[in-house]
């Protein structure tokens, strides 16, 4: 899951040597804490959340075959 | 494309991911060497300059390709790409078994993936250009099924004089709708509800 959103935010970001996530679980799943550089947070989120709601959809995609619940926040 | 990172040899793996190319497919100039200072004082990044090799058409539609590859490696997913290339535009469709579950209900999760691979896209090259991604031409017999839709309901609203509201689609799917009827002079469409209930309505137009 983790790499999945860290090529998609590392290809969209101006830096990305400041992305982080780390991984945490709940007992619904999974929760990915994503960090980026302060300019770079607009574009991780988008416009009216568009890129974010994006990754998210992805992301479902995969938890579902691995029948699984991920949530990705953004800090 | 100018890149930035702790040593040239990472430098150039960030080259092959933003690119999504391997490194034999672009040329690097080394801007600046980069040095390690003493505990973390005086460190200096390295700096390389990358510029692609091929031409900058097959490089699109290339890059297109190795992006969405590569996601769908990611999410875990068997399928081929194949590259449908018209005059204005290049359209992606993914090949394979039991795809449904990346088109989504109503193709919201396809409309995703299509924005995610536009937006990498876009933030390697720097620049924009229409880019369709489709799971074994969905998207194609969608727009055709709409397009007999928008043109039988027409119909419906000249002889029962009444507007008629479709269900909820999403962005580019309405625009099929809209785009079907634009050219009639007796009905006319447009768009109310907000977000994900956004609906058309296709209404007599005034005389």
């Amino acid at each position: 899951m983790k790499e999945l959103i860290e090529y998609i935010v590392k290809s969209i970001v101006a830096e990305p040597d400041k992305v982080s996530i780390t991984e945490e679980t709940d007992e619904r799943g999974l929760i990915l804490k994503l960090e980026v550089a302060p300019d770079d947070k607009g574009r991780v989120i988008g416009k009216q959340g568009r890129v974010a709601e994006a990754m998210r959809t992805i992301l479902r995609v995969k938890a579902a075959r691995a029948e699984t619940q991920v949530k990705l926040e953004i800090i | 494309m100018e890149i930035a990172a702790k040593s040239v040899e990472q430098a150039i793996i960030e080259a092959e991911n933003r690119l999504g190319v391997p490194r034999d497919q672009f040329d690097v100039e080394v801007l600046k060497e980069g040095r390690t200072g003493i505990l973390g004082i005086g460190d200096e990044d390295a700096v390389i300059s990358v510029s692609p090799l091929m031409s900058v058409e097959q490089d699109f539609t290339q890059v297109a390709v190795n992006v969405l590859e590569k996601l769908l490696g990611l999410i875990g997913i068997e399928g081929r790409v194949q590259v449908v290339s018209e005059d204005t535009s290049v359209t992606l469709n993914i090949l394979g078994d039991d795809l449904g579950i990346l088109i989504g209900r109503c193709g919201q999760t396809l409309a995703s993936l299509e924005y995610i691979v536009k937006i990498i896209v876009s933030a390697q090259l720097s620049e924009w250009r229409p880019l369709v991604v489709d799971v074994d031409g969905y998207k194609r017999r969608r727009c055709e099924s709409l397009e007999r839709l928008a043109a039988h309901l027409a119909e419906q609203v000249i002889s029962r004089r009444c507007a008629m509201t479709l269900e909820p689609m999403i962005p580019s799917e309405r625009r099929i709708v809209h785009l079907a009827l634009a050219n009639r002079s007796d009905v006319t469409t447009h768009s109310v509800g907000e977000g994900n209930n956004r609906k058309v309505v296709i209404l007599l137009k005034k005389k």
